[in-house]
């Protein structure tokens, strides 16, 4: 096959195939949950199956495009926005669905294939056609810097989707906002409708009824969730407002981007009574921005070593390091909030969004704002 | 008792216990004394450093949002003139933030000094706390088991010293000759416990491995030298010596005769672009590569190759190919008299390269702004410039100013003219080979070759700031990672075999304070190990 032919099949691998498999894959997973049986969550319906079925066949055609978009421009698929937000997708995705198999969560998983299309879509608004990399960016050192921070952002997406069911799941769970902390006996207990929690090993959330699960729901109120998501949203997505020309362009892909999310948002929401106890969420999240926070770290010291190899130093305080800096101050700020009293459960899980929003931000900023000043140093 | 109890998970903001002020008023050093150790007592707090953190976080964002001057000092003297950016007025309360410069602005520094405080502060008693624990911690005896802990039974053979031994047996593995588990017997039970001091002292690690950092970038500041410089293509070049550079960077105790003296000169410059404006990536660069001639003081000569990511180091020197433009060389006569012949540095933009001639022998100051396209070939009405980079129909655009250059008054790089006391005279489009006429002045462009920018630097701090990363990584994996549990074997009498044998019944407890998963699957491992050992069976 000629280039041209291979940069086609990427194309189609990636919209509509993989795009497809994972939009399917959440909604067949996300049904499978509210499927009860005898007051229990089907665990192994068949839904849930065929739910797993498509995330495999997605996470397969996934990579198929990475493999394919890779041979079509002779270069590991790390060289722009599209490129990186796609692995992004892959790794949160992927590495989701592997942590939940070892944590026992399978309720999960259709939030993770929910996040994996949100941000999938959003590679596609960056889409760039398959193309050669500029010479100096062409070594190893790069390959190695940007394949951990790439695995970084994927692995932190998935902790803020976690992050952000933790902090529905305590809507849910009716807990003003103060108390904060989950030591100890779960306040879920008191609250989890008559007929109590079934699983002492927390495996599934017992739900009994319908009724129930529409009144759990309903601690959440709709509409505050929307307007807190499109806000939320706004303190990234202004920057393709202020990026992209003519105006109109860039606020429809603002809105775009908003209305996407708050969409998500009400779809959690309606499976939030699914979700495992706020403790389970919050450990799950703590895990997972701990192990992106290892990767951001090594990625970024791989990084100034390599600004030290081709710039001749290794630090500057480009946009770009210092939107790394930021993202790492602010996560370091999550992991010390997990441990400081008056910090500890809903506020740190605050701050855990704030660097998910930091990390976002600096990331579109840096690329698409201060693309001009971007320069190798000057005289 | 007085031995610090032990089976107390570290405690990160300990109550802090005060002695009732004393009544009636105080003398005056006691109220400094009392502010002194409030403010210290305050720095201790995790909450004051989550607070700092978060303020040096805002900085960072402030920085990422405005210019930095050490960055882009072009766009910030821009956007102080209200050219760009939210205007002069905004402009100037941002400047007197300091926020046009972050990392060297003294709120920065202050932020730094606090944090490093406050880090110092909460360090000493966890390193005194941690090597206590490293050196007496005992796990203690089970009493009674929490709701929250594991516990599985193993019913085995034999009696209860035996079955004790093999619990000891299976909790006695090495790593690197150390004992993964510290163990304490008692006639009814095996306690254990591991990752009491791992995970502190891998949190310590990661703490101190900033001091490390801290440390390594100063010297280094102090140390380092790094300068830059521009050669042209078949020009002599330049030896290295402080007055050669034309930015030069040394640190407060970099010696000036420290530079060894060589001598680089530019033997060819190779750079290319896709050219086909319909291929994928058109336009950008292919090569970026020198080859350099290096003469050391002994007369020795060696060809070398400088590229992107490839550094030419001599006598621990790095040098770097930092930037790249056209040179044209212009030649400026007053009255048949050279007042300036030389080869003209100029700088890329976007299609278009820019230098200037600042020629001060003229009376009054000459100064050209240069202009060069270097792809513009014929048109109908002129040059057509297609903004395309590579060199096949250059031509240059000279302004011609005259006035005071006012150099040395001014601060003005090499490729920039201050214009504020010059008067326009005309402009001219230029080919190589063309001269023009201002008035009494005459311009020729001669001739046009590259010039490339090399930086020389010495960093000694590098291998100072590997060392403290690796510090850091291994301190913040095993902090991550490493988990504190324990476990506990209870030996109970149990109805004896079939053959009257003696039995006993195991209890295995398992407690963790942190990654409970994790532990429970290593409780269930090791409850496995210990049946499959004693040949008993579980309960
Ligand atoms: C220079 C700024 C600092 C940074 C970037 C930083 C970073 C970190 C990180 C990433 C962790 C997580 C690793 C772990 O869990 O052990 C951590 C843990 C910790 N930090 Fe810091 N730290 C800083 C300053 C401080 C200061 C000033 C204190 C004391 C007031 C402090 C106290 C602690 C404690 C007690 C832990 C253990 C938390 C835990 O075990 O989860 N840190 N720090």
């Amino acid at each position: 096959m000629t280039d041209a032919q291979l940069a086609d099949l990427s194309r189609v691998l990636y919209s509509p195939v993989t795009l497809a498999l994972y939009t399917a894959a959440a909604i067949a997973l996300l049904a499978a949950l509210s499927r009860t049986v005898g007051g229990e969550v089907a665990r192994g319906g068949a839904l849930r199956r065929l739910g797993r079925v498509l995330a495999a066949a997605g996470i397969a055609a996934h990579v198929a495009h990475e493999v394919v978009r890779g041979l079509a421009q002779d270069r590991l698929p790390l060289g722009n926005m599209f490129e990186v937000t796609s692995l992004m997708a892959l790794v949160g995705v992927a590495g989701g669905l592997w942590y939940l198999r070892t944590r026992r969560r399978p309720e999960l998983e259709g939030f993770v294939l929910l996040g994996g299309t949100l941000l999938l879509g959003l590679a596609l608004l960056m889409y760039a056609e398959p193309g050669p990399l500029m010479p100096i960016l062409t070594t190893w050192w790069r390959t190695f810097h940007v394949s951990l921070l790439v695995g970084g952002m994927g692995v932190f997406a998935a902790g803020f989707l976690f992050t952000a069911l933790y902090l529905l799941r305590v809507r849910i769970d009716g807990l003003d906002a103060d108390a904060g902390e989950h030591r100890g006996t779960s306040p879920a207990d008191a609250t989890v409708p008559e007929g109590g929690p079934v699983d002492g090993g927390g495996a599934a959330v017992a739900v009994r009824s319908a009724p129930d699960v529409a009144a759990l729901r309903r601690r959440i109120p709709a509409g505050r969730l929307a307007a807190g998501v499109f806000l939320g949203a706004s303190t990234v997505s202004w920057v393709w407002a202020v990026a992209l020309e003519p105006l109109s362009t860039g606020l429809a892909r603002m809105l775009t981007v908003n209305v996407a999310l708050v969409a998500a948002a009400l779809l959690a929401r309606w499976f939030a009574p699914h979700l495992p106890d706020a403790e389970v969420l919050d450990g799950i999240a703590h895990r997972t921005v701990a192990f992106g926070f290892v990767l951001w770290t090594v990625g970024t010291i791989a990084g100034a070593m390599w600004a030290e190899q081709s710039w001749g130093r290794f630090w500057g305080w480009d946009p770009k390091e210092t939107g790394a800096f930021l993202t790492w101050v602010a996560y370091a700020g999550y992991l010390h909030g997990r441990a400081t009293r008056g910090f500890r459960g809903e506020r740190a899980a605050w701050i855990g969004v704030g660097a998910f929003v930091t990390l976002m931000a600096t990331y579109l900023v840096a690329n698409y704002v201060i693309v001009g000043l971007h320069s190798y140093a000057g005289l | 008792m007085s031995r610090p109890d032990s089976a107390a998970p570290p405690v990160m903001d300990p109550p802090v216990r005060r002695a009732a002020p004393p009544p009636g008023p105080r003398p005056p050093h006691r109220v400094v004394l009392d502010a002194v150790a409030m403010a210290w007592r305050t720095l201790t707090r995790m909450r004051t450093a989550l607070w700092l953190l978060f303020g040096l976080a805002l900085q960072s964002a402030v920085a990422t949002v405005v210019p930095q001057a050490p960055n882009v000092p072009g766009t910030v003297r821009a956007w102080l003139a209200g050219e760009e950016g939210p205007g002069a007025g905004v402009s100037g309360v941002l400047d007197a933030l300091g926020a046009f410069d972050v990392y060297g602005s003294t709120i920065f520094l202050a932020f730094l000094l606090l944090l490093f405080l406050s880090l110092t502060a909460c360090l000493v008693p966890r390193i005194r706390g941690w090597w206590r624990l490293v050196r007496r911690s005992q796990p203690p005896l089970l009493r009674a088991a929490a709701p929250d802990d594991v516990r599985a039974g193993v019913l085995v053979g034999g009696d209860r010293d035996a079955a004790l031994a093999a619990a000891r047996e299976v909790l006695s593995d090495r790593i690197l000759g150390v004992a993964r588990w510290r163990v304490r017997t008692a006639p009814d039970q095996v306690a254990a416990e591991t990752g009491l001091w791992s995970r502190e002292g891998g949190s310590l690690a990661f703490h101190l491995s900033f001091y490390a950092l801290l440390a390594a970038i100063v010297l280094g500041q102090l140390t380092s030298f790094e300068g830059q410089r521009g050669v042209v293509e078949g020009e002599p070049g330049f030896v290295d010596a402080a007055v050669s550079y034309w930015t030069y960077d040394p640190g407060r105790w970099f010696p000036e005769d420290a530079h060894a003296g060589w001598r680089l000169d530019l033997a060819s410059f190779e750079v290319d672009w896709i050219r086909d404006p319909l291929a994928p990536g058109a336009g950008q660069p292919t090569v970026f590569r020198s080859e350099v001639d290096v003469t050391r003081p002994d007369g020795t000569v060696e060809r070398a190759v400088v590229e992107g990511n490839r550094p030419l180091v001599v006598d621990g020197r790095k040098i770097h190919q930092l930037d790249w433009g056209y040179a044209p060389r212009v030649v400026v006569r007053q009255g048949g008299e050279v007042v300036h012949d030389g080869w003209v540095p100029t700088l890329a933009g976007t299609g278009v390269f820019s230098g200037a001639v600042k020629a001060p022998a003229a009376e009054p100051d000459v100064g050209l702004e240069l202009y060069l396209y270097p792809y513009a070939p014929d048109g109908p009405d002129g040059p057509r410039l297609t903004g395309a980079p590579w060199a096949e129909a250059p031509v240059l655009l000279a302004w011609q100013w005259r006035g005071d250059l006012q150099l040395g008054a001014t601060q003005q790089t090499i490729t920039e003219l201050d214009v504020s006391r010059l008067d326009l005279e005309g402009a001219a489009w230029l080919r190589p080979g063309d001269v023009t006429a201002f008035g009494d002045v005459e311009v020729e462009f001669v001739e046009l070759r590259r010039w490339v920018g090399f930086q020389v630097s010495r960093r000694p701090q590098v291998p100072g700031l590997l060392a403290a990363s690796a510090l850091l990584t291994l301190g913040l994996v095993t902090a991550l990672y490493a988990y504190r549990r324990r476990i506990w074997v209870l030996a109970e009498p149990a109805p004896g075999g079939p053959d009257g044998t003696p039995r006993t019944l195991l209890t295995v407890v398992g407690r963790a304070f942190q990654r409970p998963d994790a532990a429970a699957e290593e409780h269930a491992r090791l409850v496995d190990e210990l049946a499959r050992r004693t040949g008993g069976t579980r309960t």
